[in-house]
């Protein structure tokens, strides 16, 4: 396995440097206006490229400064204790956790007009109806995920892994994980109802019933779960130790196995699932917000950037064309069947305050069950 | 004074520039009167002393826990934009009124007391070795073998041990080859795999000071009752033991206070069944509930309840140890 991964980080070194260099021109121009300074990034691990980010250093003198998170709670708690002199520029936001930020004072609306390359992102990600909120863009999309059904192939069929059930059954007991949070959306899908809540905003009794009917079935299915996790580093480990043979995940860090050569499969079960777009955004008083736009407008310069960050990540690349500079198995990791598509739908933010509401307690029911 | 002297002896006295920056200082004025006040009593030399710890104790191991004490008691924190803050017990309240957050309370507690236990029995045996069976000369030379872990992380100690116990781990592997099992055993995500981190990560804690316990036994004692025709257990029972019972003390003090609080060690290793209350402390600060004041409450609580059963074991080994002298 260490051999995979040395083997996949040279390639992708190889292929981030060929793309940057291929992309610098775009930029190149703006970078002549510049007079240095630093922008900085709160992002998740492989989100920026580093020869993109070497490159852009070295010919607009923009220092970048990266500091890896986790978790988009961290990010909103993080950002709010500092606020209103956050030391922050651009964050990492899921689209479906906008909301939050926005109705906190967090975020700057995005002034598309200053990014020349925006044309650049697939109108399916920028000019969604999650992306625009109080009739303002407030991101930038950049990576786009959805949540899966991941397994082994040489243990577990694709038949057997277009449904849910398969994670919950005797079969497969104790070799299966998940998210728990996220796996209550999943559950109300797969139980025919709404897992953003969005339907049941005007009626809260019934969103609590529908909560403690998954909280239910989850607690009743506990016993086959080996484990609750929470990274895709986890999740990772697990496969690759063989400690799990299916799982939901991510797609991306699924993907950054099945890149690695490990035997993996992923589908988006016939019950459906749900999908979030990353978007790097502007921090309200960001420091410095026009090195920030600087950034942003080069990291948009070409596809070939965005493919780097598929490469890197595992997630699908919000950029137009992306998938041309993508390998065969690259682009087998991202690309989903459309009958498999036609089960995706986006999480959204509206019922947030009451779905979490019902949601936390109910995780920590299972969890304590 | 060599100053002077080299001065009386008709050398040349050195000039300002060839003094060091301390001789310098010596030399100035304020300095000397200052110097003179500071230590003009005993008193005041303790009180300069003792300032720069206490100055330390405040703000860097107090401060902390009191801002955590005085968020747990707001309504909001951090405070957004356009809202007033205001002071509630209800963050307490909820921890009280919601029995789905004792399980990991409990449960945590039972864990930390359980291998807090385990620990001292593992490592007991290892100090009495090394204090009682190892020449002194060598004994530096152990105690540096067992200190090797610890100079790298515990998150990279927890994934050694997942690197043992995995399914496809060295434990299984083993087991494999001797031909004792066909299929892995799932040691891992599991009450056993976090009980094994736990006391491999806490080991020391407990080792250091039953090791500084031990070394101080008279060798004497135990001859002297050997002479008398005690068997080994009855010399470790009515001598070793008694006399090693502040080690022992010390020891599992430190044991279960870092234990009630671990909280990579049992995400990383436990299973969906070993939920412990650092994890559920952690859910209020960063996923989506992003609250915090409710979670400072809850570490509020499990703090104070491990210093009341600590304060309850100090006591009872207090007694016990009171017990043996009359």
């Amino acid at each position: 396995m260490t051999k995979l991964i040395l083997n996949r980080r040279r390639f992708l070194g190889t292929a981030s440097i060929t793309g940057a260099a291929l992309a610098s021109p775009a930029y190149l121009r703006r970078a002549m206006a510049q007079s240095g300074g630093e922008v900085n990034i709160w992002t998740y691990n492989d989100f920026v490229p580093e020869a993109f980010r070497e490159q852009f250093e070295s010919e607009t003198g923009i220092k970048v400064n990266v500091r890896l998170v986790d978790d988009q709670g961290k990010q909103f708690n993080l950002l709010a204790a500092e606020q209103p002199n956050p030391t922050v520029d651009i964050m990492t936001v899921a689209g479906h956790r906008f909301l939050q930020f926005i109705q906190s004072d967090l975020l700057a609306p995005l002034d598309t007009d200053r990014l020349s390359n925006w044309s650049n992102i697939n109108p399916t990600f920028s000019e969604s109806d999650w992306s625009t909120i109080n009739g303002n863009k407030w991101g930038v999309p950049i990576l786009s995920g959805m949540e899966v059904l991941s397994y082994n192939t040489e243990v577990v069929s694709e038949e057997e892994a277009m449904t849910w059930d398969t994670l919950f059954s005797q079969e497969y007991a104790n070799q299966t994980a998940y998210i728990i949070q996220d796996m209550f959306s999943i559950i109300m899908l797969k139980m025919g109802y709404d897992g953003n809540m969005v339907e049941y905003m005007d009626d809260p009794e019934k969103a609590a019933a529908i909560v403690e009917e998954a909280k239910n079935f989850l607690i009743e299915k506990k016993p086959l779960v080996r484990k609750y996790y929470d990274s895709g580093a986890e999740f990772q480990q697990m496969m690759v130790n063989q400690d799990i043979v299916l799982g939901h995940s991510w797609n991306g860090p699924a993907a950054a196995l099945i890149n690695d050569g490990f035997p993996l499969g992923m589908t988006i079960p016939r019950e459906g699932s749900y999908g979030f777009v990353y978007t790097f955004n502007i921090a309200n008083n960001a420091p410095n917000s026009e090195n920030a736009y600087t950034f942003l407008d080069a990291l948009l310069a070409s596809p070939e950037i965005g493919a780097a960050m598929t490469k890197a990540s595992g997630f699908i690349s919000t950029y137009k064309g992306a998938s041309e500079y993508l390998t065969d198995l690259e682009r087998k990791s991202t690309v989903f069947p459309d009958e498999q598509l036609a089960n995706l739908q986006f999480f959204r933010a509206e019922a947030n305050e009451m779905k979490y509401s019902l949601v936390d307690p109910a995780v920590e029911a299972v969890k304590a069950a | 004074m060599s100053f002077d002297a080299s001065a009386k002896r008709g050398g040349h006295a050195p000039d300002r520039q060839d003094r060091t920056f301390w001789g310098r200082l010596a030399g100035w004025g304020p300095y000397h009167t200052l110097m003179r006040l500071a230590t003009a009593s005993p008193r005041r030399q303790f009180l300069i002393l003792a300032a720069f710890p206490i100055l330390w104790v405040l703000t860097q191991h107090l401060g902390p826990m009191l801002q955590m004490l005085r968020v747990s008691l707001t309504d909001a924190y951090p405070v957004a934009p356009g809202v007033e803050q205001s002071f509630t017990l209800d963050n307490y309240a909820r921890f009280f009124g919601d029995s789905i957050f004792w399980m990991p309370f409990f449960r945590t507690l039972t864990f930390a007391g359980v291998f807090t236990l385990c620990t001292l029995l593992i490592t007991y045996p290892v100090a009495y070795f090394l204090a009682r069976h190892v020449s002194r000369r060598n004994q530096m030379l152990f105690l540096l073998l067992l200190l090797i872990p610890f100079w790298v992380g515990e998150i990279v100690r927890t994934y050694a041990i997942m690197i043992l116990l995995g399914n496809t781990g060295a434990v299984n592997l083993v087991l494999k080859t001797l031909g004792l099992i066909d299929r892995p055993i799932p040691f891992m995500y599991t009450s056993f795999s976090m009980g094994v981190g736990i006391v491999y990560l806490t080991a020391l804690y407990m080792l250091l000071p039953l090791y500084s316990a031990l070394e101080k036994l008279p060798q004497s004692m135990n001859e002297a009752a050997a002479d008398l025709g005690a068997g080994a257990w009855t010399r470790f029972r009515r001598i070793s033991l008694p006399l090693t019972i502040e080690g022992i003390s010390s020891g599992c003090t430190l044991v279960f206070l870092i234990s009630t609080g671990f909280y990579a060690t049992p995400v990383l290793l436990g299973g969906p069944s070993t939920t412990v209350f650092a994890e559920t402390i952690a859910g209020f600060f960063h996923v989506a509930g992003d609250e915090w004041p409710t979670g400072a409450a809850f570490a509020t609580i499990m703090f104070a309840a491990a210093l009341v059963i600590t304060a309850a074991f100090q006591k009872l080994m207090g007694a016990l140890r009171k017990g043996d002298r009359k």
